[in-house]
């Protein structure tokens, strides 16, 4: 969550980190399927 | 602040790493309380209650706890960069995908957009229009109409963007959206069961109603399997069309309010900026889990998909718990009480239209 602030600073920055963030979460998110359809992440590693 | 004069040495980065270390663990404490408390439970008179409180519940809980916990020893702002809720909770979405059919979401797809399309014109209109009549200023209530309207806290990121909008009055939209997301988890799937709604239109409901992508999650994920399926359909859409509503803010405010805010960027360009890219990945794991499948031997790919939802189940428990550790009302209270009387307002009209498009539109549903 954005952190309070004094004065009129904008809000623009964010659109950067989101667009990092978004796709972070589909890069990792693939390599987690993958290797858990390729049976490296074995049935009952996730604790 | 009360952390000491050698703590506040350290950069930014570590402290961000031990906020991800907090996180996780909580995170583990409340896959342990999930898989430890129907155990004791079982065979007493609380088997019932030990049963039905899920993941979301202990991972808000805890995270709450933490944040009090953490607030009072002035370390919760430096380890904040480690709550990464956005994060954690598009991954845990991405890994959602693998686990839905894409039939499914082909089937869903169109009164998903149907109902967002509606639900984003009248609410946002009616917050927009309310936010005027209650006097607030323009790009706040741009903002607070986003937020209600569409996606919570990234759609009032986005729309801050496109307005230039104060980074307080982006503080104060995100943690009214938290205010009022955290009682809608328990409130809406419970409403749904009061009321008896098939479980398709339960979803559509949670998708539709509650704001943050995180909270519609937690609250499938209460309400049941295919709720949550449904739910993440219809949310994913409304984070689909986020792009459409933020150009279309920019072009208001450079045009009506603010000629000095004009952008020079195409339009394609800004709505390919704007857009949600975990939406790819959902859309790309439905559809290599929907291949394998088909692929393989039932046991094999069960056994799969049971690991990859394991995960899942994971990632939504680190983004539950950063949102209770990310709670906090202090911004709530400078900026008064009308914001909060037009966001009560057009969450009321929110909840009453998703559920009016939600029983229109997949009450007949069947995957």
């Amino acid at each position: 969550m954005a952190q309070q602030n004094s004065g009129d600073e904008t809000a623009s920055p964010p659109p950067s980190r989101r667009l990092d963030e978004d796709w972070l979460a589909v890069v990792v998110g693939l390599a987690l399927v993958a290797l858990a359809l390729l049976g490296v992440i074995p049935t009952g590693l996730v604790p | 602040m009360t952390a000491s004069t050698g703590t506040t040495r350290r950069s930014p980065l570590l402290w961000a790493l031990l906020g991800v270390v907090a996180v996780l663990a909580l995170s583990a404490v409340v896959r342990w309380l999930s898989k430890a408390v129907p155990a004791w439970t079982k065979g007493t008179g609380l088997e019932g209650v030990g049963a039905a409180i899920e993941y979301p519940v202990y991972a808000i809980l805890l995270g709450l706890l933490g944040n009090a916990v953490l607030g009072a020893t002035g370390l919760r702002d430096r380890l904040s960069g480690g709550f990464r809720t956005e994060f954690f909770i598009k991954t845990g979405l991405v890994l959602l995908g693998a686990s839905i059919n894409l039939s499914v979401i082909a089937q869903a797809a169109g009164p998903a957009l149907v109902q967002s399309v509606l639900l984003i014109s009248i609410v946002f209109g009616f917050a927009w229009w309310l936010g005027g009549r209650a006097g607030l200023d323009d790009k706040l209530r741009a903002l607070l109409a986003s937020a209600v309207a569409i996606c919570g806290v990234s759609a009032a990121i986005a729309a801050a963007g496109a307005v230039q909008a104060k980074k307080e009055q982006l503080a104060y939209s995100a943690s009214l959206v938290i205010v009022f997301a955290l009682p809608s988890i328990f409130l809406v799937p419970w409403l749904a069961e009061l009321i008896g709604l098939p479980a398709a239109v339960a979803g559509a409901w949670i998708g539709g109603n509650i704001d943050t992508t995180a909270a519609v999650t937690a609250a499938g994920a209460l309400a049941g399997e295919q709720q949550l399926q449904i739910a993440t359909i219809v949310k994913v859409t409304q984070n689909a069309l986020l792009g459409v509503v933020a150009v279309a803010l920019t072009a208001y405010f450079a045009l009506r309010v603010d000629r000095a805010a004009a952008t020079t960027e195409p339009v394609a360009r800004q709505l390919w900026r704007r857009f949600p890219k975990f939406v790819l990945g959902f859309l790309a794991t439905s559809v290599i889990a929907t291949v394998y499948l088909a692929a393989v031997p039932a046991a094999e790919g069960k056994a799969a998909i049971g690991v990859v939802n394991d995960l899942r189940t994971w990632f939504l428990i680190l983004a539950f718990v950063s949102i209770g550790l990310e709670f906090r009302v202090s911004t709530l209270r400078q900026a008064g009480w009308r914001p909060v009387g037009v966001f009560a307002a057009a969450t009321v009209v929110n909840l009453l239209a998703a559920l009016g498009l939600a029983a229109l539109l997949f009450w007949n549903f069947s995957a």
